[in-house]
């Protein structure tokens, strides 16, 4: 996106007062975006960025500084400036740059500039019409449609270099139902790293019936109960179990600051051996796949868990130096306005051999746990929620009633030992993680599972 | 960056881009536009053990054009600014107008359609010169400061995992059709820290934050001891039997609650059937006299602004009076749908989106009660200190509310041991008909808004525990 001189002049001049390291990332960010409501298309919406940041370290120290440009000037500039904050002279100097390769490929059939700015309307009014031919309690849909094409290119004084396309799409639909004061929700999103044969992977109606019937169900809904049950978490979005759980704890920043319960855990059974977790950023097509992590890293495939055992942690090129690990490919970034960080990619849980519906017939009284808002996580002390936004009771082994929305609490190690059954039902779910205030694209993923215990925050003692 | 660096206002820059602009415009075949510009520079410093963690700097500029044609709207922003990108971004935003909903609507803001006829503040409050005179070197000393400060604070306190220093100079300009044309700027800066204790086997954190238009807006000392008080105070923390109780909400708790309330409030959510509020105006909501304001006026308030993102004029709006629901809050096309004036209320986050209905600096009105006497006004309940699992926990939609908390119990009257891993349960009606008393230490909380509630006493709460 830049020449290669250019690269390199900015490289030096960012080393030049004593850096250890210096780096320079390239986005460029086509967007559009669709809003309906009330029926009808209430927002369409372009955006252009493009921009550059640039990253030193010396010491433990890094430094950031980013331009809303690529005019050669302004981003030799920027270089002088960042390099200028720190005082000291280097002899390192970035000579050549080679191209890093990553396994990760895929391909786009269906362009987001190619579809027609129709077509794109007729997805969120099917989704409109199928949302309300469902059920005559539905009383609004809210559905967005977005498309993202990105260009990005990573150099740093190492002399690597990376460069990476990206098709993005994304599409979520809010339905709310009423019935006398009763107001309920259903909510269901569809995200892919690719064009609009997403919608070829799944049928945006689908989305919205399953969105609906999650709203009109929940009509009926009775309190949840207040206290310790035993609750069945389903496949895909229960995967926010794992992510917040132990995920963000295995995240090498909070290591490496003191900040993770699961500090000094590597080969220590930290789960039942019923736990295999995965971190996998080249599941082709996945929402939190990628080429290249925000440093230019190739991404890959990370054993976290296996049988219980801790494997590794979450890295990214720094942490990885400072605790002396292998870079795992998730120094990730939401643009170039921001410092990479360690982050998950598609993080889930292995399948095993249990039955599902058999696990369930396995509670007396407890909780089925279907759908999610979303979930938080202290890195620190290991005390998480996550949010049901789908859930029934179980009685007798069976479900009955759904409950209203409840959040369940626990603690991260405590719960990874209370995890009895796995089933091998393995799904996934798209959605977005906030961290340093960065917001980024990932998966959550597992299969069926019982805990034993937890905490459920409802209403009924 | 350095002290020759030291920031230059832009002054009429953005106005002048905004000009450019809609003379490439009126080549198109439009109906009305408006152009938004707004600009930032901005620092971030991470501390970590007495050594710089992180420093980033920023300096972006964008613009948002917003196309009005045949009563449709149209939008599209870019973040480089010569003339092709500038052009691409008009034509994209022009032919945005073709798929949008027609809506009568759909026009730009008339000068007679604001409740508020008078700019009530202005640059004076919101950009400090002051703020200009601390360079790089200042902020880090002082963010090193209070992690210094932080870690006295008591002998529990092992770590402190993140102490960050945040500052932005933002300036902004909006210029329409219909001979709007007016620009502001804001300094604003904010301190956060957090810190680990431990005693025995048991760890525990607590942050705090600070916010202003200056540095010398920040109290170090206060920050700190908030975030060591709220770190060390849960340490050996328990879970407890499920039960019904009295809930006792630090300030900092209050406002998050009060935050999916104001969700709720705008006319947008009502007029979408999205509220629990509709219908209600004129209701008794709370069972005692609470009164809340949106007021984009207050001078130290971080969301005061001389006028909202459409160019209509800020004011102050009474959303409840003694309990009473009296308004929802309005942008000018919310408003024209209910036959009403807008109250200032269209927000836009960025030059990124559109203008939507949002609050400014939103509050509960504080009442003489001090925390002393609210707390000797329970007999068995929970001092709630810090909430956990907001956004995943609470539905404005339905107002289902469920959320992690920890604190300490409360016999007769007095603070007794700690809580944590428990949780909250509730729904917005119940909790604003649970309200029973207000105290008198009012705080905000920047939080997609500015946020600010005093203690709240709040009766007969569900708590899950064991």
């Amino acid at each position: 996106m830049i020449e290669d001189r250019l690269t390199k002049e900015i490289l030096n001049t960012l080393l030049r007062s004593g850096a250890d390291f210096s780096e320079i990332f390239i986005q460029r960010r086509v967007s559009n975006n669709l809003r309906l409501e009330d029926s009808k298309i209430e927002n369409s919406s372009s955006g252009y960025e493009l921009g550059c940041g640039l990253r030193l370290w010396v010491g433990d120290s890094t430094f950031y500084a980013y331009v809303d440009s690529l005019e050669k000037n302004k981003l030799l500039n920027a270089a002088k400036v960042l390099s200028s904050s720190i005082n000291g002279s280097s002899s390192l100097k970035v000579l050549n740059l080679t191209e890093t390769k990553s396994s990760y490929s895929t391909s786009v059939k269906k362009f987001p500039g190619k579809i027609h700015p129709g077509s794109k309307k007729n997805i969120l009014e099917s989704v409109d019409k199928s949302s309300r031919d469902f059920s005559s309690t539905i009383i609004q849909v809210t559905s967005t449609l977005s498309d993202t094409r990105e260009e990005i290119y990573i150099a740093n004084s190492y002399g690597a270099f990376s460069f990476e396309k990206m098709v993005k799409t994304f599409l979520a639909v809010n339905v709310v139902a009423r019935k006398g004061k009763d107001i309920r929700t259903g909510y269901k999103s569809l995200a892919r790293a690719s064009g609009y044969e997403t919608f070829d992977f799944k049928n945006p109606k689908s989305l919205a019936r399953e969105a609906s019937k999650i709203a009109v169900k929940m009509l009926d809904a009775v309190n949840a109960p207040a206290g310790e049950l035993p609750v069945v978490i389903g496949p895909a979005f229960g995967g926010v179990i794992f992510h917040e759980a132990c995920g963000h704890g295995l995240e090498a920043d909070a290591i490496l600051k003191g900040a993770s319960v699961f500090k000094d855990k590597i080969g220590k059974k930290i789960a039942t051996s019923m736990i295999t977790a995965i971190d996998d950023s080249t599941l082709e097509y996945h929402w939190g796949s990628y080429k290249f992590d925000g440093e230019g890293y190739p991404s890959s495939k990370t054993v976290l868990i296996k049988d219980g055992i801790l494997q590794s942690y979450i890295y990214d090129l720094r942490t990885s130096k400072k605790l002396g690990a292998k870079q795992t490919g998730n120094g990730r970034r939401q643009s170039f306005r921001h410092v990479p960080v360690p982050r998950m990619s598609n993080t889930y849980i292995e399948s095993r051999d249990e039955d599902s519906g058999s696990i369930i017939k396995s509670v007396n009284k407890g909780i089925y746990a279907r759908e999610f808002a979303g979930g938080q996580v202290d890195p620190a002390t290991g005390d998480f929620v996550f949010g049901i936004s789908e859930g029934y009771l179980i009685e007798n082994g069976k479900i009955s009633f759904p409950i209203k929305d409840a959040t369940l609490i626990g603690n991260g190690p405590d719960i990874l030992k209370k995890i009895e059954v796995v089933a091998r039902d393995l799904d996934f779910a798209p959605g977005f993680c906030g961290k340093s205030g960065q917001l980024i694209s990932n998966e959550v993923g597992q299969p069926t599972i019982k805990v034993s215990k937890i905490t459920v925050g409802g209403t009924e003692n | 960056m350095q002290d020759d660096k030291r920031y230059k206002v832009r002054d009429n820059q953005l106005i002048n881009i905004c000009k450019n602009t809609a003379s490439r415009i009126n080549k198109h075949a439009v109906d009305e536009f408006e152009i938004f510009t707004a600009s930032s520079v901005e620092n971030e410093i991470e501390i970590f053990k007495g050594k710089v963690e992180t420093l980033s700097f920023s300096d972006s500029i964008g613009i948002g054009i917003r196309i009005f044609k045949d009563k449709s709207i149209g939008y599209a922003y870019t973040t480089v600014l010569d003339e092709s990108s500038i052009e691409d971004c008009i034509c994209k935003a022009v032919s945005n107008c073709k798929i949008t909903g027609r809506e009568d609507y759909n026009y730009l803001p008339g000068e007679e359609e604001s409740t508020f006829k008078q700019k009530l503040i202005g640059d004076k409050s919101l950009f400090k010169e002051d703020f200009l005179n601390y360079n790089i070197e200042s902020k880090v000393a002082l963010a090193k400061r209070l992690e210094t400060l932080t870690k006295s604070k008591d002998a529990r306190i092992v770590d402190i995992n993140n102490v960050m220093y945040d500052d932005s100079i933002y300036e902004t300009a909006i210029l329409n059709s219909a001979g709007f044309c007016d620009k502001y700027k804001t300094t604003t800066c904010l301190i956060y820290v957090s810190a680990i204790s431990k005693q025995g086997e048991d760890t525990s954190t607590g942050d705090f934050f600070g916010c202003g238009r200056t540095l010398g807006d920040l109290d170090l000392e206060e920050v700190a001891e908030k975030a060591a008080g709220r770190s060390v105070s849960i340490l050996g923390g328990k879970k407890i039997k499920s039960q019904r109780v009295d809930l006792l909400l630090d300030p900092i708790v209050s406002a998050q609650f009060l935050g999916v309330i104001a969700g709720t409030l705008t006319a947008d959510s009502v007029q979408k059937r999205k509220s629990l509020f509709e219908g209600k105006i004129g209701q008794k909501i709370f069972s005692i006299d609470v009164d809340i304001f949106d007021d984009g006026t207050i001078p130290d308030g971080l969301s005061s602004k001389p006028f909202d993102g459409e160019g209509v004029i800020k004011g102050k709006t009474c959303v409840f009076k003694d309990g009473y629901l009296k308004t929802y809050l309005y942008n000018t096309y919310t408003a024209r749908k209910d036959k009403t004036l807008s109250t200032g209320n269209a927000v836009r986050a960025s030059y990124r989106s559109t203008p939507e209905v949002g609050i400014s600096n939103f509050y509960l009105e504080p009442s003489d009660i001090d925390f002393n006497q609210l707390l000797g006004d329970i007999d068995r309940g929970f001092y709630v200190i810090d909430i956990i699992g907001l956004h995943s926990g609470a539905n404005p939609i339905s107002g289902q509310v469920s959320v992690g908390a920890k604190g300490i119990w409360i016999e007769n009257g007095n603070l007794s041991y700690p809580i944590k891993e428990v949780t909250i349960a509730t729904d917005i009606l119940s909790f604003c008909s649970s309200i029973k008393k207000v105290g008198n230490d009012l705080r905000f909380i920047p939080s997609g808004g500015y946020i600010g509630s005093p203690s709240l006493l709040v009766r007969d709460i569900m708590v899950g525990g064991n």
